[in-house]
């Protein structure tokens, strides 16, 4: 297995001229292993779209390399390189049947005739789309569509296959089985992918390494629970799930705990980030299922429920502890607990090896 | 420094992909080739043409033609009969349009017809009803005076090009969501109150592009003009005689110029309004509820106009049918086949040499102008906007400019084009080809642009390079658009005149040449059975290509078959 599979290198894209340049793309270094699949994260305009369309070759790079199993793909046009794109509407030939479809990319290649075949009924067979094959694209669902996309793409066996934003047009029910399909697929084939999405429960369910992107940059690089559990800015921290921010001061640090002041009340934190000090401002990122809401107390902080949302799984709380500080808390399996009404006032205290602490630094950007 | 540094390598990598499709890097050598020789050298002849005086280069002929009125009147003359026609024309079309889109109005398919006829008949037609009608020995004969002159020229073209406005502006007010006048109306405005807050400033890009379609084909009208211009002299007919009539080559130029350069500057005057309407609102299928119930009063007149102006268009193609049978135009009306042995006689090798050339032009321009409205919108490559440019020019260039152009161009061998073209069937062929092409064009880049691009670089990242994409994927996508460009391309190459008239020789003539000349030789009758033989020629085509298009096309967009 090799480890850097897929390299880019220093990768920048700038569109237009002169003063109108804007970089969409703005350096950014990756490395892939062999059979993982990576997911692109971040909101629109962040890049990630621009970056997978480089690896395929439909935008040229500005400056920057990109290496596919060790050779630089940087000048082959998009039909000579060994990658093969799921496109975010499908792009099926309207024309063609969906076995023309599929064989499509065999056929320029003038692969044999009964390999073509065989090869065809194999992948339809493996994707579960038997039965189809004589159809047009426009007699499919959008759920077998999608698939056929896939077929046509992972029949070329191509190194590294990406998908962008394929799941996108299909409705929320079939998004969720879909997403676990295209999983157990690229599992058990162990093809090397990359994964454009700007859905972050897509992106925590499917992939190996999550990227975040934002503005052309990357912010983020690492498995889905470390950056979940372990962001290393404000935007990460509320663009993957939701997060309550508190600015709070570092009272005291022993090896494993940081004691923290807020508003008064001493908060403990797990001590990840060594380099905090004794008195530093930091921010603590909350999530809403680590806020415990229960009746007011001493030690607690004090807030009133401004708002309560009822959805059978759980239960969504908003409490406002001042005029600018309103916090989201989420309680699971709420016939469990006692509800809270709108105007009640309430106690949060937090759940402490869940919580978070970014730098004043990080907690800025 | 920096970022311009930056573009520059792209463009170089752009530049080295492009290498390596010679194919493509070949194909697109040679669109540049021939555009080259046949759009831009030409026109680029008119001008160095213009501006020899005596033998010598300098602005001679301008001076001459500012000076003398002479020359001069033809300029003002065809400007104030654009301007009138335009006007006219454009407020015509507006009303069938209103009448078209946002009424309950019966029978629409029929006026949409009669109102698209002219479009698909010999320009001139109409100028040959007008003096079966209201000529000197005609049905209404000197009911207005002398029909030879503006008053005739306006009538004759308004008929002529009205359509032209009407197709145009339907497009238009039919994106404007129905809706919003609801809208309007349930915030308690009253219809006429709607129309003019809301209906027209949403509009009136449109309309003022509408305005410019009708001026440059008015401004460029040679065949009308002609016929009936009488002694209201106009820059195209001007500039014929000048060449045919006086062997005088400058001074046709020189008033070629004068034409191009108004027609030119409102084409993209024209092309900038259009570009504005991007506000209009296209949102699915409009829900026409509110033209159910419509007030009397706009009713009236709109259904006036359009009833009259529908019989106007009828009674003119009736009086050519009529008049076609007619054994001596205003002296024996016995009804009588002679006209139409005679004019078989006389014309059968017009006819033929018409029917061959349009079969060749045809689809040479339909392949050809797909392929550049392929290239325009999927390919990138240097001199793309200049490729998009000079294919596009020979459509705002007056068919007189062009065909003047020809003749200087091509009468003698030059660098870029070894052989003399002069004389042959070839060079009506290069001309219809190039003249035609840009509505292929317009069809193609309407069509792709419609085509997601995600699709053709689905091919692509399958391995398949531009070209097997462009046959395999592009082309069977584009069928519709492709064939509604032969259509175009068929009903020009039949009907053309203006350019054509510079080109044709004893060898290779053409069936507008030839009804021209029985008009010249006021043989009326012959012109009007040869005018009618034309027609049914003409709709014969364009029910075969339907037929064709409508099998080849089914489930896939529909393109209109007519502009």
């Amino acid at each position: 297995m090799r480890q850097d599979y897929l390299v880019l290198k220093d990768l920048t894209k700038k569109f237009g001229k002169g003063d109108a340049v804007v970089t969409a793309v703005d350096g950014i270094n990756l490395t892939v292993k062999e059979g993982e699949l990576i997911t692109l994260l971040g909101p629109s305009g962040c890049g990630k779209t621009t970056t997978l369309r480089m690896i395929a070759g439909f935008h040229t790079p500005t400056s920057g390399d990109i290496l596919i199993d060790g050779d630089s793909v940087n000048t082959l046009p998009p039909n000579k390189r060994p990658t093969a794109m799921v496109f975010q509407n499908y792009a099926l030939f309207p024309h063609l049947t969906v076995r023309e479809n599929i064989s499509f990319g065999l056929k320029v290649r003038g692969d044999n005739k009964e390999e073509i075949i065989r090869k065809v009924d194999e992948i339809m067979n493996l994707i579960g789309l038997n039965g189809l094959a004589d159809r047009q694209p426009r007699e499919l669902s959008g759920g077998q569509q999608q698939r056929v996309s896939l077929a046509r793409a992972m029949i070329m066996e191509p190194k590294v296959l990406l998908f962008d934003e394929p799941l996108s047009n299909l409705d929320a029910m079939l998004r969720v089985s879909t997403r676990l399909e295209i999983r157990k697929l690229q599992q058990r084939v162990g093809i090397t992918s990359v994964y454009v999405t700007h859905d972050q429960e897509e992106a925590m369910t499917l992939s190996d390494q999550v990227i975040i992107m934002k503005d052309g940059l990357i912010q983020q690089i690492g498995a889905p629970v470390e950056i979940y559990s372990h962001p290393c800015n404000r935007f990460v921290a509320g663009f993957i799930g939701k997060a309550n921010f508190l600015d709070a001061t570092i009272k005291d640090i022993n090896n494993e705990q940081l004691i923290l002041d807020f508003m008064g009340k001493e908060i403990i934190a797990p001590h990840w980030n060594k380099s905090l000090k004794q008195g530093d401002s930091v921010v603590i990122v909350a999530r809403p299922e680590s806020v415990i809401i229960d009746e007011p107390s001493e030690d607690c902080i004090e807030g009133t429920v401004i708002n309560s949302v009822y959805f059978g799984s759980q239960m969504l709380y908003e409490v406002k502890i001042t005029d600018d500080l309103i916090f989201r808390i989420e309680v699971a399996d709420p016939q469990q607990h006692i509800q809270y009404s709108a105007g009640i006032k309430v106690g949060l205290t937090f759940k402490d090896r869940s919580l978070h602490i970014l730098s004043a630094k990080e907690g800025a950007l | 420094m920096n970022k311009k540094k930056s573009g520059n390598t792209s463009r170089v990598i752009n530049f080295k992909k492009l290498l390596r499709e010679p194919v493509l890097l070949l194909s697109i050598l040679i669109v540049f080739y021939l555009l080259t020789v046949f759009v831009i050298f030409p026109l680029f002849q008119v001008f160095k043409t213009s501006l020899t005086f005596e033998g010598k280069l300098g602005f001679g002929n301008y001076i001459e033609v500012m000076k003398k009125s002479y020359y001069i009147q033809p300029f003002i003359n065809s400007m104030i009969l654009g301007v009138l026609t335009a006007t006219i024309g454009t407020f015509i079309g507006f009303i069938f349009s209103y009448a078209i889109t946002r009424t309950p109005m019966k029978g629409k398919k029929i006026f949409r017809l009669i109102a698209t006829f002219p479009i698909v008949s010999p320009p001139f037609v109409i100028a040959l009803a007008a003096i079966l009608l209201f000529g000197r020995s005609g049905v209404f004969g000197g009911m207005f005076g002398n029909i030879y002159g503006l008053k005739g020229l306006v009538l004759v073209e308004v008929i002529a090009y009205s359509p032209t406005a009407f197709l145009a502006l339907v497009g238009v007010l039919r994106a404007i969501d129905p809706s919003l006048e609801e809208a309007a109306m349930d915030l308690g405005a009253s219809r006429l109150r709607v129309f003019r807050k809301v209906i027209f400033p949403l509009a009136t890009p449109g309309i003022v592009s509408a305005w410019l379609l009708v001026f440059i084909q008015s401004v460029a009208d040679f065949g009308n003009p002609m016929i009936i211009s009488g002694d209201f002299s106009v820059l195209s007919v001007q500039a014929y005689l000048q060449i045919t009539g006086m062997y005088d080559l400058p001074r046709g130029a020189t008033l070629a110029i004068l034409l191009l350069i108004p027609t030119v500057a409102a084409f993209y005057l024209q092309k900038y309004f259009l570009s504005k309407k991007s506000y209009v609102t296209v949102t699915g299928k409009p829900t026409a509820a509110t033209i159910k119930n419509l007030e009397w009063y706009i009713k009236l007149p709109v259904y006036s106009l359009c009833v009259f102006f529908a019989g106007v268009v009828l009674l003119f193609y009736g009086m050519v049918f009529y008049g076609s049978f007619q054994k001596l135009w205003g002296v024996d009306s016995t009804l009588t086949l002679d006209n139409y042995v005679q004019m078989w006689r006389v014309g059968k090798g017009y006819i033929f040499d018409s029917l061959i050339i349009a079969s060749i032009v045809t689809p040479i321009t339909g392949f050809f102008g797909m392929f550049i409205a392929y290239l325009i919108t999927r390919k990138n490559f240097p001199g793309k906007n200049l490729m998009e440019f000079s294919s596009m020019l020979t459509f705002a260039v007056p068919g007189t400019v062009v065909g003047i152009g020809y003749v200087v161009a091509f009468n003698t061998t030059s660098a870029i084009m070894p052989f003399t073209l002069t004389g042959t069937g070839l060079i009506i062929i290069i001309l219809l080809v190039f003249r035609n092409m840009p509505v292929g064009i317009r069809n193609g880049v309407a069509a792709l642009q419609q085509i997601d691009p995600s699709i053709e670089e689905a091919s692509i990242d399958l391995g398949a390079d531009s070209g097997t994409t462009f046959r395999k994927i592009t082309l069977p996508m584009i069928t519709p658009a492709f064939f509604s460009g032969l259509v175009y391309s068929f009903v020009r190459s039949m009907t053309a005149i203006s350019a054509i008239i510079f080109v044709v020789s004893g060898k290779w003539n053409l069936i507008t040449v030839a009804i021209l000349g029985f008009v010249d030789n006021s043989q009326y009758a012959q012109a009007a059975a040869m005018s009618l033989l034309l027609i049914v020629i003409v709709l014969i085509a364009l029910g075969l290509i339907k037929l064709i298009t409508d099998k080849l096309g089914q489930g896939m967009n529909s393109a209109t078959v007519v502009e």
